[in-house]
């Protein structure tokens, strides 16, 4: 067996290492937030059992001051960072992609104004856009946060959209599908949005796991989706105060919002390779 | 446990600091090891005791905006007032050694306490509270008791050691109102970064960011301090205060915020954790002007249907008090009304049915961002939840609170803490956020006002004070504690903190 060889198949096995914990520390996420939907250990807006009790067989992570169960809490969170999560990749790739696509055939001086705007956007950080947004809205729910992660997200799509449906919109085989007749929605629909398709979806991943997180800070800082929707961040920023005594509440939500971005990112990591086999070999 | 008395007062020879520090209604004493440290221990005379506060003052003037770090660190310590507020919540006689008013109430003469001097070395004279007053009435001042003074007229100075003021009406809180009025020396300059006072400390070195050092006067009037020296070290986190006192960095906390932080200290012999009264109320203040709760029966079977006992647990462990109006236990008008409007469920429902809400209804609830009010929130929608009644929480910021809620009346129901000492004359002023208008109400707490002596005062006030729990005019969920940790090797502090302050001068530390 030659050296280079073992290489490559370290690394195709590390890889698919990366995919499965990434499909693992995702699916537990999914199946939890889906099991919440019908059934949790105990009703999660009253109280259970008595102030900051330590994990027991009946709670087995404790409860939080008003006597709620912390595990119930915790599994209602899932639910919410998958929603959070899904809602505002769907929306970032909505408006992204369109607008990318758009910019990409636009003409000199409007894909440059858009170039422009899309590059002012993202230097502002996600959590930053998110904010602002909010702030404006009337009041803060949770669909004000997932719209508002949506949009700070889909500056970050667009400008990715803009660069790979450009570079594809330059191969010769365009131009013969124009020539033989095929519509300009038609060359989006059958060569520019399949090609770029591999490379979105690594992006979507891990876009995915950034809006976990921007909501959890939204939501530590008053702003995301208020009570009594449980949302780690959240359980984070309550369980502050009380750090000391019942650390607990401050280490579960934190282990499960590092879990789910850890299995997001590696499930990115995972899709990137079976999308582009040959990177992983010339890095 | 032997409940240990902490505070020294009576070793202090002053009246007015017996009440400060003798406070002994202290709800704990946990440390067993301050049983040693008796009236008659010994302790250093020359001490320096390290105060950490998260409190720092934006400047050193508190008519210029200076926040309530100044009070803490400069009030009774650094500046003396006509008047002392005690710890207990008593006004004594401070620079002032007699006082006399006339039969309409609108003259009080005050004779001043001879022989006082300031730091600079300027002696007191009539001048001094003349200026000293005039400024905290001035146009340019920003304190927040300027309102409260409005009512003086004008300042006579017949000699320098009288002083006589004129009020446009009847003012029996004068007294109390003085006691936040510094007496500076007219002659200062540049009040905001430095000092000229009469009190027992001045100022020695003042590190912006980082602490402000007092060193004990030994030209004081009175009696001397009980330490030589007091540092009040600066944090902007709880947590590192916390872990400055457990290294021994700091001597004493002047007020924790979570009961939480506390259990590092309590069963550790050598820290004294002290719970005091505060004057900080929780409230669920309602717009009392809108639908439904505009409806006394409203009011009232929400009152009924929450558990605060339950609740104070949940966010105070073992500490706070459960208050049944909006007055404390140290304002003089105090009334124990925890039982007009008990925790009864089956009561809240019969109410509801008689006000035509048999079926609940629906409500907004603007929930400030910061903790307790989101878990506090969360509480209420949950009991409300049991006589059908829905909250809906809105989480808005500080500012948000303030334009909204404090300044648009923008609101249906609001949480909110209130901080302020004697502040039940809001319910006297229908124009106040919560929009509470009982004509009955008005007129007793302006007629507290212009009362001829405090116990008429008193006695006005405190029919107000049970008229509006009668009407449940808010919900007073609960009173926090005042919560004081120290290094065992130090007592004699002050475990109330009324207005902020901290007397530091019957401070005292055991020798080493």
């Amino acid at each position: 067996m030659s050296p280079v060889e073992t290489s490559v198949s370290t690394q195709k096995r590390r890889h698919s290492l990366a995919l499965t914990v990434g499909l693992l520390l995702v699916g537990i996420n999914l199946a939890v937030a889906l099991l919440t939907l019908f059934w949790t250990p105990y009703d999660p807006l009253n109280a259970s059992g008595g102030r900051l009790e330590a994990p027991s067989l009946l709670h087995w992570l404790g409860t939080d001051r008003l006597g709620r169960d912390l595990l119930t809490q915790l599994m209602i969170g899932a639910r919410t960072a998958l929603l959070v999560g899904t809602g505002a990749v769907a929306i970032g790739a909505a408006i992204g992609v369109s607008l990318g696509v758009v910019a990409a055939f636009a003409t000199r001086l409007a894909d440059d104004v858009m170039a422009a705007t899309l590059d002012i956007l993202i230097a502002f950080p996600t959590l930053l856009l998110a904010m602002l947004v909010v702030a404006a809205s009337d009041s803060a729910s949770l669909w004000t946060a997932i719209l508002a992660l949506g949009l700070a997200i889909s500056a970050i799509v667009a400008r990715l959209t803009r660069i790979l449906a450009k570079r594809v919109l330059r191969q010769d085989y365009i131009v013969a599908s124009r020539t033989s007749g095929t519509s300009w929605a038609g060359v989006v629909f059958r060569h520019v949005l399949p090609n770029i398709w591999p490379t979105l979806s690594v992006n979507f991943a891990l876009q995915f796991g950034l809006a976990v997180i921007a909501e959890a800070s939204l939501s530590y800082l008053g702003l995301g989706a208020p009570p009594p929707n449980a949302s780690w961040g959240r359980l984070l920023q309550e369980a502050q105060g009380t750090v000391y005594t019942a650390p607990i509440g401050a280490i579960a939500p934190g282990i499960a919002l590092v879990a789910l971005v850890i299995g997001m990112n590696l499930l990115a990591d995972g899709l990137r390779d079976i999308a582009d086999p040959t990177r992983g070999r010339s890095r | 446990m032997t409940g240990t008395i902490i505070g020294f007062g009576k070793i202090s020879g002053q009246g007015l600091r017996v009440g400060a520090l003798g406070a002994a209604t202290l709800a704990l004493a946990l440390s067993s090891s301050t049983a040693a440290f008796a009236d008659d221990a010994k302790f250093d005379p020359n001490a320096s005791i390290t105060i950490g506060s998260l409190y720092e003052p934006q400047n050193l003037d508190n008519t210029a905006g200076a926040g309530q770090g100044i009070n803490e660190a400069f009030n009774g310590n650094v500046y003396e007032a006509l008047f002392t507020l005690t710890d207990a919540g008593d006004v004594q006689p401070g620079l002032v050694a007699e006082q006399s008013v006339s039969d309409d109430g609108l003259t009080y003469t005050f004779k001043l306490r001879p022989g006082v001097t300031f730091h600079s070395g300027d002696p007191l004279t009539a001048a001094d509270v003349k200026y000293s007053i005039e400024r905290v009435t001035s146009e340019q001042s920003k304190s927040s008791r300027k309102k409260s003074l409005a009512t003086i007229g004008a300042i006579e100075t017949p000699d320098d050691q009288t002083v006589v003021v004129k009020l446009s009406a009847r003012s029996i809180s004068l007294p109390y109102n003085l006691s936040y009025v510094w007496i500076v020396n007219d002659a200062a300059k540049d009040l905001n970064a430095s000092e000229d006072g009469t009190g027992p400390y001045r100022l020695d070195e003042w590190r912006r960011g980082s602490s402000l050092a007092l060193t004990r006067n030994d030209k004081y009037w009175g009696t001397a301090p009980t330490n030589g020296e007091v540092v009040f070290q600066y944090f902007t986190d709880a947590t590192a205060l916390n872990n400055a006192l457990l290294t021994g960095a700091v001597d004493i906390i002047t007020s924790v915020q979570s009961p939480d932080s506390i259990a590092q200290f309590k069963d550790n012999p050598d820290f004294t954790v002290t719970a005091g009264q505060s004057t900080t109320k929780e409230l669920l203040a309602f717009n009392d002007r809108v639908a439904p709760f505009d409806n006394v029966k409203v009011r009232k079977a929400i009152a009924r249907a929450i558990d605060d006992k339950k609740l104070l647990t949940s966010i105070w462990g073992e500490y706070g008090t459960l208050i049944g109006s909006f007055v404390p236990p140290t304002d003089p008008w105090y009334v124990d009304l925890t039982a007009v409007d008990a925790y009864d469920v089956e009561s809240a429902k019969a109410l509801l049915k008689e006000a035509g809400f048999a079926d609940g209804f629906s409500f907004k609830l603007d929930t400030p961002n910061y903790d307790p009010h989101p878990i506090v929130a969360q509480f209420i929608q949950s009991e409300l939840a049991k006589v059908n009644i829905k909250v809906e929480i809105n989480v808005i910021t500080a500012n948000e609170w303030y334009t909204k809620v404090y300044k648009a009346h923008d609101f249906q129901a609001t949480l909110q803490e209130h901080v302020n000492h004697r502040d039940i004359v809001f319910y006297g002023n229908p124009d106040f956020y919560w929009g509470y208008n009982n004509p009955g109400v008005v007129d007793l707490i302006k007629a507290s006002e212009a009362a001829a002596n405090t116990d008429e005062q008193t006695a006005k006030l405190k029919e107000a004070n049970t008229i509006i729990a009668e009407d449940a005019a808010s919900n007073w969920l609960y009173l926090y504690p005042q919560i004081v940790v120290s290094s065992s090797a130090v007592a004699g502090y002050p475990v109330n903190g009324l207005n902020s302050q901290f007397f530091a001068f019957g401070i005292k530390k055991s020798e080493q």
